[in-house]
């Protein structure tokens, strides 16, 4: 025998509960939470997190204009909703070409749907004061400005808030397929375990599991949210 | 999966010189696409809505109601059919289970809202001529739920259509299967199938709107709803 | 009328989201900052497990000897991955020799040994910028599998009986069908023609043969799931239509040219350890027991004292 051969360890084999792919294995979420899913949660957070920021900014941006010059609401609007019937997985390989193979590609696309989901939410809320109370605040002397910042702003917080809930929830969601491109977030050991030759179960359901309650979690604090900001309104936004 | 082709403006000649020489392919694809969507739509409207009518007309549940929006939207697309693969393996089943799932959603909100938010003076009225239960829900409530009804399946419709490429990774096949597959048919032919995938959203979407202007009786307003997402999934 | 704490509040959020989307933009850009000391090594992978492994391997390893490594996991198929090569996303990545004759380079299989298939290789890839260095012990090479109760019913012995299977229905990964090494040379060398494909973008090749939903389906020889108490089973392939597939990695001649001689003796040091039996061991530990990747390589390559 050659005395080069290597030393093969002991791995430590997996629990029966896992060789044998049986549903939920606790032990195996257990011993690897640390080093799979606490990381995938976290990058997800992250991805989520900077989509969000970066989409409400331009979004209110854009909001703002299409306020103001009321002409250019209809075309961003079409133009949003164009961009969001592009298949995720297209828009990921299209932008690689463009910005590699890295997390600002993903968080170009998620910004992008990020965007176009508040877009509308927030021109609905700006424009949903209603007319007599912008008439009103004029009539007292308010600059357009101060309609804007004391008036419109305040009421179309409920829209705002709810575009935000759909946002959230629906980036979450859309970030699991990032993962076909990168290997960050939520979506990265449910890809990598369904391409196992037996699909491993437990992965599965506890990278699935995470993403659906992490999506839960921020809609339920984004509720909290707008019942601190506008304890008066009832139901406002879906 | 990534890489490749670098990115030239000419790019979006070459997805239509792609669409232009494989038309029966990719017309294939998008039939195959139609009938898994259209077989989860399905499925979806025979579980969800007369759950979301019923409730509605009883006017109870209306958490579930709500909550099953937030849960459809807050339920990734992939990790629905990565829960059904170790039990139905891949393919068409697993596949339209899981699209139903997510189309379930806003079929089952829509049909409570409409039918629990029509006028009750209109409900009362018909109680007072003297329908019954059943009476009152076939020709007062429902054609009053119509314009909240049709939402919610165009909702449901184009979100299926437009999710479906995701199936490709479990079997589903349809224009997914293009989109997984740069290395056979590269950014052209990703970007060719990703432009069919948006006109058949669009023109499910379309031919919905039509089929609700066409359904809605007249002299009724049509509401609009906030949430109603421009054309398009509603999650991914 | 509206509560003053409302107003603040909206102005309060906004600037927050308007300042954080700022501070969140300005760290998620890349670190550009190379350290002037080296270059760093763009290591990519391909996608399945065994690239993981041997990703990790080579990653772990460099890293120890100081090296910078940027890590690009799951790439793709080899298509994939070598435009990622030529177009300089990544300097360096795991390959089989055969494949890069075969598929990289598109030449019909000529090498009779693995040694052959080796330096054809190499001489390949030198004429375009880039080399082969040490290649490993093991090899693993596509093969096509059958649940064993299907060799039983149809007589299945080597490729060439799968004509004996009515309505043939054969999975694999997608690029297999325009291969030289896989549907085409099926057709070629074996009589294949009347072949249904199934292609598999993300499932394993066992699913779909469990599931019935193919008789046939390409795997590779170090899976794990195989082996004589397995339930698959492999079908012969006496015209080495899969070749011979030990791994060595592809590295730019530049990239070597930028680094310390220290790099090369790295990679060739773990490279030599890469048995049959290790790899195999490797696979199971992280396909059947669920260890990750990393891990698994880390404590290989502390086991033979290269971390």
């Amino acid at each position: 025998m050659d005395d080069d051969g290597p030393v093969i360890p002991d791995f430590g084999e997996g629990s029966s509960c896992v060789t044998d792919n049986r549903t939920f294995c606790w032990d195996w979420a257990r011993e690897h939470w640390g080093d799979t899913l606490q990381p995938a949660v976290l990058q997800h957070l992250w991805l989520t997190a900077i989509a969000i920021a970066i989409g409400f900014v331009l979004a209110f941006g854009l909001a703002l204009l299409a306020h103001r010059v009321r002409r250019v609401e209809h075309p961003i609007g079409v133009g949003a909703a164009l961009l969001y019937t592009i298949p995720s997985l297209a828009l990921f390989q299209l932008l690689v070409p463009l910005t590699g193979i890295t997390t600002t590609t993903v968080e170009i696309a998620l910004v992008a749907y990020t965007l176009v989901i508040l877009y509308p939410n927030i021109v609905a809320g700006l424009d949903g004061a209603p007319p007599e109370v912008v008439e009103a605040a004029r009539g007292m002397g308010l600059t357009r400005r101060q309609v804007l910042t004391r008036v419109e702003l305040p009421l179309a917080v409920p829209a705002i808030v709810g575009g935000l809930r759909i946002a959230v929830v629906s980036t979450i969601a859309i970030a699991t397929i990032a993962a076909f491109l990168l290997p960050k977030g939520l979506g990265y050991p449910i890809f990598y375990a369904i391409k196992l030759p037996e699909p491993f179960k437990t992965e599965i359901y506890a990278a699935g599991a995470l993403a659906i309650g992490l999506a839960l979690l921020c809609d339920g604090g984004l509720v909290l949210l707008r019942r601190a900001l506008v304890p008066w309104a009832r139901k406002g936004g879906a | 999966m990534i890489v490749g082709d670098t990115f030239r403006p000419g790019i979006f000649v070459d997805a239509l010189a792609f669409i232009a020489d494989n038309p029966a392919f990719l017309a294939g694809k998008a039939l195959e696409q139609l009938v898994l969507a259209g077989a989860a739509l399905g499925l979806a409207l025979l579980v969800a809505l007369p759950f979301g009518i019923v409730l509605g007309h009883l006017h109870r549940g209306s958490g579930i109601a709500i909550g099953a929006s937030i849960f459809a939207r807050a339920l990734p697309s992939l990790a629905a059919i990565a829960f059904l693969l170790p039990v139905l393996g891949i393919g068409f089943l697993n596949n339209a289970i899981a699209l139903a799932i997510l189309a379930a959603g806003p079929l089952l909100t829509n049909a409570f809202e409409g039918v629990e938010g029509v006028d009750r003076d209109a409900v009362d009225a018909a109680r007072g001529m003297g329908m019954s239960a059943g009476q009152i829900l076939r020709r007062v409530e429902l054609p009053l739920a119509v314009p909240l009804l049709m939402t919610g399946i165009r909702v449901a419709a184009v979100t299926v259509v437009a999710t479906a490429p995701i199936a490709a990774i479990a079997g589903g096949g349809g224009l997914g299967d293009v989109i997984v597959n740069q290395a056979s048919y590269r950014l052209k032919g990703v970007l060719g199938a990703s432009l069919c995938v948006m006109a058949l959203s669009a023109a499910v979407f379309l031919c919905l709107v039509a089929l609700q202007n066409a359904l809605t009786p007249k002299g009724l307003v049509r509401t609009r709803v906030v949430g109603d997402l421009p054309p398009g999934k509603e999650l991914q | 009328m509206i509560r003053k704490h409302t107003r603040r509040a909206a102005k309060a959020a906004f600037a927050i989201s308007l300042a954080v989307a700022i501070v969140l933009g300005g760290t998620a850009r890349p670190a550009e900052s190379k350290s002037s000391a080296s270059p760093s090594i763009t290591l990519g992978t391909k996608n399945f497990a065994e690239e993981y492994i041997l990703g990790q391997l080579y990653k772990q390893a460099l890293e120890a000897k100081g090296f910078d490594v940027v890590y690009k996991e799951n790439i793709g198929s080899t298509e994939l991955i070598d435009k990622a090569l030529t177009s300089h996303k990544i300097d360096m990545y795991p390959e089989y020799t055969g494949v890069i004759v075969q598929v990289v380079f598109g030449r019909a299989l000529s090498a009779k040994t693995a040694a052959a298939t080796y330096a054809l290789a190499k001489q390949l890839q030198e004429k375009r910028g880039f080399t082969l260095f040490r290649p490993t012990p093991f090899a693993d090479t596509d093969a096509v599998a059958v649940l064993k109760s299907t060799a039983t019913k149809y007589n299945l012995k080597t490729l060439g009986n799968l004509k004996n299977v009515p309505g043939l229905k054969l999975a694999a990964l997608p690029e297999f069908r325009t291969r030289n090494t896989g549907l085409v040379g099926l057709r070629r060398n074996y009589g294949l023609t009347n072949v249904k494909f199934v292609p598999l973008a993300g499932l394993s090749p066992y699913q779909a043969l469990d599931s019935n939903k193919v008789q046939a389906a390409a795997v590779f020889s170090t899976d794990p799931v195989l082996g004589p108490t397995s339930k698959y089973k492999l079908l012969a392939d006496p015209v080495h239509q899969f070749g011979f597939q030990n791994v060595a990695p592809v590295v730019s001649k530049q990239l070597v040219a930028s680094l310390p001689p220290l790099f090369r003796r790295t990679v060739d040091a773990v490279s030599a350890k890469l048995t049959q039996n290790a790899i195999i061991a490797m696979n199971k530990a992280v396909i059947i027991d669920k260890k990750t990747p990393k891990s698994v390589a880390r404590t290989f390559l502390k086991a033979n004292g290269l971390l």
